[in-house]
């Protein structure tokens, strides 16, 4: 199936804006993280962690999965392909992980939420929580700007199953391009 | 994303570029590392909280 150039146009157009959508939620996330783990003022402390669960909930978790829908649907609605080339498949890859990742990491966050949201003191055994919010939120950040630079530049390298697609393609039209 | 630029000739499959190569070296040392980390015990622990809350979640 090929997406017609309008289709094409408004799921690109849906896909990066999920995509740095996501991006830029989770550079907040990871401030909050870090404001959370090192602010000595707990009133600070308190808000970073319900902001960081509403962000999580609402903006992250909705902004992950809908990658995973527009970039197939963008890749196999093209000649590009999905398991084609190297860099789309790594993309995908990446998003994956992430999203898994955040699906891991949402009952901490959770837990931390209710916590900040109760009058006692965070106890020290919070401690590694809080560490893994910024751990994790550093990772997944790094993994999504590696994932648009792949987007952006778009590296050489076919996959042997796009190479023989490709091939065949070719051996049955040669006088088409299926490469435009 | 409508023009690819790689056309194969009719040799073998093309190998596995260097940047691939590069970043599954980088990938598979990390992966290292996290398990490293975790079985000396120098791991954050919140993965297994993590199972606990989906526990409790359920």
């Amino acid at each position: 199936m090929i997406l017609t150039p309008l289709l094409r146009k408004f799921v690109l157009t849906a896909h990066v804006t999920f995509a740095v959508g996501w991006l830029g939620a989770v550079a907040g996330f990871l401030v909050l993280a870090i404001a959370g783990l090192t602010s000595q003022d707990a009133q600070m402390v308190r808000s970073a962690y319900l902001a960081m669960e509403l962000i999580a909930r609402f903006v992250i978790v909705p902004l992950s999965f809908a990658p995973l829908l527009t970039g197939p649907v963008l890749s196999l609605g093209t000649p590009w392909g999905l398991f084609r080339h190297y860099w789309i498949l790594i993309k995908l890859l990446i998003t994956i992980l992430c999203t898994i990742i955040m699906q891991v990491h949402m009952p901490p966050i959770i837990h931390l939420a209710n916590k900040a949201a109760s009058t006692e003191a965070f106890s020290a055994d919070l401690h590694s929580l809080q560490i893994q919010m910024v751990v994790a939120a550093s990772a997944a950040l790094l993994a999504l700007l590696a994932a648009t630079t792949l987007g952006v530049y778009k590296p050489r390298g076919m996959t042997s199953y796009g190479w023989r697609k490709q091939y065949e393609e070719r051996k049955v039209s040669p006088d088409v391009d299926t490469t435009t | 994303m409508s023009q690819t630029n790689v056309k194969p000739d009719r040799g073998s499959p093309p190998g596995t570029p260097r940047w691939v190569k590069v970043l599954g070296i980088i990938a598979i040392i990390l992966l290292v590392l996290f398990v490293i980390l975790h079985l000396t015990g120098n791991g954050f622990g919140g993965h297994t909280l993590s199972m606990e809350y989906w526990l409790e979640q359920l």
